[in-house]
């Protein structure tokens, strides 16, 4: 009880706090905090170089990402052939490629540059809808509580209720089954087409978007639960501050580091849900690269030529590396306790 | 601490529930029983551990690839796994033999055919009987009185009949309906009367079939799995035992007579079949050699690691790992390429913009060099395809005899018929507005993506690239949304042109499919209506001297991929695969249906 | 608590007939029949196809009869026969009456078995590879993410993260190749293919002998499946942990002279577990109903391939089956996690 009472007493000050700083210096207190993590800075500069590469491929890319040349397919360039001693047998020797060509004689490295266009399109669309629309959700839900939140999480868990996966799968077929060749002019049309020029990747944000917000819901929900008990929210509630100012002002800054932890936690499966429909072949329409296609083409050559598989690989976990420690520098500067220390 | 117990009682309920799923003893009944056997351990045959001088029964590990088996009922079987267990555990009245494609004896000693050529009188072997394996070894099945049960004319109009009824709703049930005189009205409910069907029971070693037409491979048809004899008494249950229905063919169930039987089906992981000792042994299907057979169910990549461990003693080769396989001295002397009846190919919707004119078809089909296609990415020493009816069907056209018949690869002249087109229509060649659809597989697209780049390099063309999902790409290329080029394989049912050509591309045949035949329009796939191919065709299938029909196809041939250019022919199918050097075996052209019976294990 | 309990379960079933409404209905939306092949099949065929299956009937009718089927509990006099449409998973005997409940109908793909068939057979195995996944990645997570925040900023947390990442970026496709080379092919140690146990299971899902023969199976493809877990674990678990450790308590607890190993144990950890414990509801669900890409790779015949398999066979029975089973799954696995908040933070209250 004594421990209770000292810990509601230590609440009320610290919590009253944040009540009368300015509102600005939230945000700018969690950048400079960022800027000083010099894993995240890493992180975060990894990521621009990235998006980068992906704007400017065709600057940076030796050859295009689909130009065969069918007598240069499963070269490699020798410094490959000293890492992978085994290829020597079989391999034949071609410098002209950085990291070696794929089966058909395109240049790895430049589909790996290319393909970054789809894989962060991808790790980053997913993310913004899944936490825009989760976390509006998500803290509506636990914020009001009672039959709201009844109500609404079982609307999630209807939604919920599709495996992920499964569902994008059957929207997959049947977006590209009923619209395959429809009149021109119509909707459906112009969806079709529009998913032409993106390369088959707008079914896969519509079937990722649906249903990947709803784990996003769920977690700012509980994190609401735990956070809208606490002592300092029912102080905030009793000298008046209004719903939408102990949302925003108080609880939303208390539970968004796990939210963005969670959320570039979940960039690797965005990445690898698209890996895994084009390995059951759902994926983006060929010839555009995409990290997971190439991984999962690669991985077929595993043991032949494992250069096909490492390279789009690596590219894949710096990207992820790079996502989480971002995440780790966001957090740490989000968390509004940690205020004013290092 | 009360949430907290509720919480684990939540917890044990819920595995209650889940333990509930499965039949359990006393008041819960088992549809399936599971002969519990000492030793749970997938069979392997490890080379290394075997004793020099044979001592342990000859095992084989093959591999069918990923999926269950879908059925091993001779009534529904309709795919190569299914009929490869099939025809290992059962015999029809002939069989075809896996090499030559002739048709020999099955379970028919001799059959004569009548003057009409219409009514086939078989006789039969009287030394087969059922046998089935007890859960130690194989044993003979009796009948009420004890006597053992002989494979008799009655099994196989039973088997028939069983195969052909409505309520059994077998796909295959269609190769006896059109070629067995009263089948299809049985088959279609209009009749429940089994004795309008063609078939007759003389004495208990006799058959009678009567056919519908006179036709040659009438007794290839009687030899199918859907005509096998089947066992009436454990399907529908007699006197002494009791009726399994639909689960006959479960481990501990099955029935069957042929050179093996079944031991172990684990569903969607192996299954085991073991030799019947009780098999007589004929010139054509001789008594097994190898004891046991385990086919596991593995997709291709992991059941070559298999091999490579060395618990496998053939499996195909992952085309990925060829160039590795060829450079490994051991792996390359296991190497083997053998041929198989299928052809890959291109086809155009000849009423679809732009490919609507004969010489862009052609264009395209001269601009794919199939050989650079084959050595760069296929790799399996497929052969280039010159027209459609593979080579070594009956009545095909052969390479040696017709050097130039078909198209070959020729950029100048793809080239010189394409710009003929493009001047007369005003146009440039990256104007044109072409798409090739294929359905979703990294094989084909592979395939897909060097050839648009063939078409690119050679002709100018931008040919876009779309995929679908099998199912939906079958109804798309047999629609009015047919796309400009589509892709398609086929193999054989039976070894003859007829199967081919007629069958896939005179109108209404599966490549130039009519929906609605009144209007005698086609409705997709090349959409061709060419009366000289169609009269050709047919003259071909009435045609008897052989030679002349060769001839009769070569022109066919020649309307299909050239005068028409309606499908851009790419390459016959081969199976690549590796097999242990002391495994003695045959190389199957049926499609993967291997006589096992002959192999043997020399270690 | 109790009534909280009885009304999710009742609104498990509110889920399952929604979840069931908008999956017949894209099924059937899209293009392609189950009976659909290269080869046309003639009409007469069709036809008898589509009686046996009841295709012919109005959709309507279909999930009417399917869902009658699936939900309702059959009362007749008649035993179970051994026709494939006629197998219920529960089949009692009280007094001369036979109560058989869930029919999740025959397989259209495969002609000899049913969809409990594939419930009795496969979905054990995939319970078992998914509980061994489970562990694995609790066992590798949780301590990995506990110590890195413990160790903050130190070389255990950076290295430990790095683990965790990597674990997360090499996917099941590229590991599970590896894996199988080095100790099926090179080493010769594990077998690279294929799972150790085989009907009949202890109590539904248990493999009857927990043997060498079994474990040997079973090491390859848990690790594979799990590293990608765990790694999710580890840095929920550092996150959450970081940012409990800092809560007012903890500091009181401190304050009051409690050993830093008590502090971490009894006060810090339970709490900061609920966002671990969110995350476990669905990948729980994921992993024991099967998992796709693991099971080819390493030749396990669980549950996974057929939620991919049945949609492209438009195998419809399984489609919905596998859904449905999976549902269940899902919500029972949420509903302990939302008993499992209660306990680790009483002030979470359901009313």
């Amino acid at each position: 009880m004594a421990e209770q009472l000292q810990a509601l007493g230590r609440k009320t000050t610290a919590g009253g706090a944040p009540l009368t700083a300015t509102r600005e210096s939230l945000w700018k207190d969690a950048l400079r905090r960022l800027v000083r993590n010099r894993a995240a800075v890493v992180g975060g500069t990894i990521i621009v170089i990235l998006i980068l590469a992906a704007v400017f491929a065709p600057f940076i890319a030796p050859y295009t990402y689909d130009g065969q040349i069918l007598k240069d397919q499963n070269t490699v360039p020798q410094w490959i052939l000293n890492l992978f001693p085994v290829m020597k047998n079989y391999a034949k020797i071609n410098n002209n490629y950085l990291l070696g060509a794929d089966y058909v004689g395109r240049d790895l490295f430049s589909r790996i540059v290319y393909g970054a266009r789809v894989s962060l399109t991808v790790a980053f669309i997913g993310p913004i809808i899944s936490l825009i629309i989760g976390v509006i959700y998500g803290s509506i839900s636990g914020f009001f509580g009672g039959r709201v939140d009844n109500i609404m999480m079982r609307i999630v868990d209807v939604l919920y209720g599709f495996p992920t996966l499964l569902f994008i799968i059957l929207l997959l077929a049947f977006f590209r089954g009923t619209l395959a060749r429809p009149e021109p002019g119509t909707f459906s049309y112009s969806i079709s087409q529009l998913d032409a020029q993106m390369g088959g990747m707008l079914f896969i944000f519509i079937g990722i978007g649906l249903t990947a917000w709803e784990t996003m819901a769920r977690l700012t929900r509980g994190q609401v639960l735990s956070v809208r008990e606490k002592e300092f929210i029912e102080a905030a509630r009793t000298i008046g501050a209004s719903n939408l100012r102990i949302m925003f002002r108080h609880i939303l800054p208390n539970i968004i580091g796990p939210l963005v932890v969670a959320e570039t936690l979940a960039i690797p499966g965005y990445i690898s849900t698209e890996a895994f429909l084009s390995f059951i072949g759902l994926g983006v329409n060929p010839p555009t690269p995409s990290w997971g296609a190439m991984i999962s083409d690669g991985a077929q050559v595993i043991r032949t030529y494992p250069n096909q598989t490492i390279f789009p690989a690596l590219a894949l976990a710096i990207t992820m590396f790079a996502f989480n420690f971002l995440g780790d520098g966001l957090r740490d500067a989000l968390d509004p306790r940690l205020r004013g220390t290092q | 601490m009360r949430k907290l117990y509720l919480a684990i009682s939540l917890l044990v309920l819920a595995s209650m529930v889940l333990a509930a799923c499965q039949p359990q003893a006393v008041e819960v009944v088992k549809t399936v029983v599971v002969e519990k056997e000492g030793e749970t351990v997938v069979i392997t045959a490890t080379p290394e551990a075997a004793p020099a001088e044979e001592a342990g029964p000859k095992t084989l590990r093959l591999n069918l690839g990923p999926g269950d088996v879908p059925t091993i009922d001779p009534a529904l079987a309709t795919d190569t796994s299914s009929t490869q267990i099939n025809i290992l555990t059962m015999v029809g009245l002939t069989r075809q033999d896996e090499v030559t494609t002739e048709t020999k004896p099955g379970m028919a000693k001799e059959w004569t055919i009548s003057e009409d050529g219409l009514t086939y009188t078989f006789k039969l072997r009287d030394d087969v009987t059922w046998v089935k394996y007890d859960g130690t070894q194989v044993v003979q099945v009796t009948d009420c009185e004890g006597n053992p049960r002989k494979v008799t004319a009655n099994d196989f109009k039973y088997g028939i009949l069983r195969t052909l009824a409505p309520a059994t709703a077998s796909d295959y049930a269609y190769v006896l309906a059109f070629a067995l005189k009263g089948a299809a009205d049985y088959n279609a409910g209009k009749t429940e009367d089994p004795e309008t069907v063609g078939v007759k029971v003389i004495d208990d070693y006799t058959l009678e079939l009567t056919f519908n037409e006179p036709a040659a491979y009438n007794a290839q048809i009687a030899g199918m799995w859907v005509a096998y004899a089947q066992p009436s008494w454990l399907i529908d249950g007699d006197d002494c035992t009791e009726a399994r229905g639909d689960r006959w063919t479960e481990t501990g169930f099955f029935q069957g007579y042929g050179p093996y039987t079944l031991k172990e089906w684990v569903h969607d992981s192996y299954i085991t079949l073991i030799k019947n000792p009780f098999w007589p042994g004929t010139e054509d299907i001789p008594q097994a050699k190898i004891d046991e057979v385990t086919f596991t169910m593995l997709d291709e990549v992991p059941a070559f690691a298999e091999y490579e461990a060395g618990n496998m003693d053939a499996t195909g080769v992952p085309l990925a790992d060829i160039d590795r396989v060829k450079a490994d001295p051991t792996l390359s002397a296991e190497l083997e390429i053998a041929p198989v009846q299928c052809t890959y190919y291109y086809g155009f919707n000849t009423k679809a913009p732009v490919v609507d004119d004969v010489r862009v078809r052609l264009a395209l089909s001269k601009a794919i060099d199939r050989q650079g296609l084959i050595d760069n990415v296929l790799k399996g020493g497929q052969e280039p395809a010159q027209w459609f009816s593979r080579p070594g069907l009956a009545g095909a056209p052969t390479i040696d005899k017709f050097p130039d018949l078909g198209v070959k690869y020729d950029p100048e002249g793809a080239k010189a018929l394409l710009d003929e087109y493009l001047k007369e229509k005003n146009l440039t060649a990256d104007q044109l507005d072409l798409t090739l659809m294929f359905n979703t597989s990294s094989g084909h697209q592979k395939i897909a993506e060097a050839i648009q780049q063939m078409w690119k390099d050679n002709l100018g063309v931008n040919v876009k690239l779309v995929n679908q999902e099998w199912k939906v790409y079958l109804k798309t290329i047999k629609g009015k949304d047919t796309p400009q080029i589509w892709r398609l394989g086929w193999c054989q049912d039976y070894p003859d042109a007829n199967n081919f050509i007629r069958e896939v591309f005179s109108l209404g045949g599966s490549g130039n499919p009519d929906e609605d035949p009144k209007d005698g329009v086609p409705d997709g796939g090349i959409n061709l209506l060419d009366e000289a191919f169609e009269a050709k065709v047919r003259e071909a299938a009435r045609e008897l001297d052989p030679a002349k029909r060769v001839q009769l196809y070569a022109e066919a041939e020649d309307m299909l991929v050239v005068k028409n250019a309606a499908i851009a022919p790419i390459y016959w199918y081969t199976r690549v695969t590796v097999t242990k050097p002391y495994v003695q075996r045959t190389f199957s052209v049926l499609g993967g249906q291997e006589a096992i019976y002959k192999w043997d294990i020399k270690k | 608590m109790g009534r909280y309990i009885a009304r999710r379960l009742i609104y498990l079933f509110v889920v399952l007939f929604v979840v069931s409404v908008i999956t017949f209905g894209l099924m059937h939306a899209v293009p392609g029949g189950p009976f659909d092949r290269e080869k046309k099949l003639p009409k007469e065929i069709m036809e008898n196809l589509n009686k046996r299956y009841h295709l012919d009937e109005p959709l309507v009718m279909q999930y009417g009869r399917y869902m009658y089927d699936v939900m309702i509990p059959h009362f007749s006099i008649k035993a179970p026969t051994s026709s494939l449409l006629d197998d219920h998973l529960f089949n009692v005997k009280v007094g001369p009456i036979w109560i058989k409940w869930m029919n999740f109908g025959p397989s259209y793909s495969s002609r000899s078995r049913t969809v409990n068939d594939i419930f009795r057979d496969q979905l054990p195995i995939s319970m078992q590879l998914g509980l061994m996944a489970l562990f694995v990645a609790l066992v590798i997570g949780l301590p990995l993410g506990i110590l890195a925040a413990l160790k903050q900023n130190t070389i255990f947390d950076y290295l430990g993260m790095s683990v965790a990442i990597f674990g997360v970026s090499v996917p099941v496709i590229v590991l599970g190749p590896i894996l199988i080379y080095i100790f099926g092919v090179s080493l010769k140690l594990l077998p690279p293919t294929g799972w150790g146990a085989k009907p009949p299971y202890v109590l539904g899902f248990l493999p009857a002998k927990l043997d060498w023969n079994f474990w040997k199976y079973a090491i390859m493809p848990p690790i594979a499946l799990g590293l990608g877990s765990s790694a999710i674990i580890a840095r929920l678990t550092r996150a959450s942990l970081l940012q409990v450790i800092r809560e007012d308590y903890i500091r009181t607890a401190r304050a009051k002279g409690l050993q830093e190993r008590l502090v971490i144990t009894r006060h810090a950890l339970k709490n900061s577990l609920i966002p671990v414990v969110t995350i476990l509801g669905p990948m729980f669900a994921a992993l024991v109903t099967g998992t796709f890409v693991t099971e080819l790779t390493f030749g396990i015949p669980g549950m996974g391939k057929y939620f991919v398999t049945s949609i492209t066979n438009r195998d419809y029975p399984v489609i919905m089956g596998t859904i449905l089973l999976y549902v269940v799954f899902l919500v029972i696995a949420n509903l302990v996690v939302d008993i499992l908040y209660a306990y680790l933070d009483p002030r979470i209250r359901y009313d």
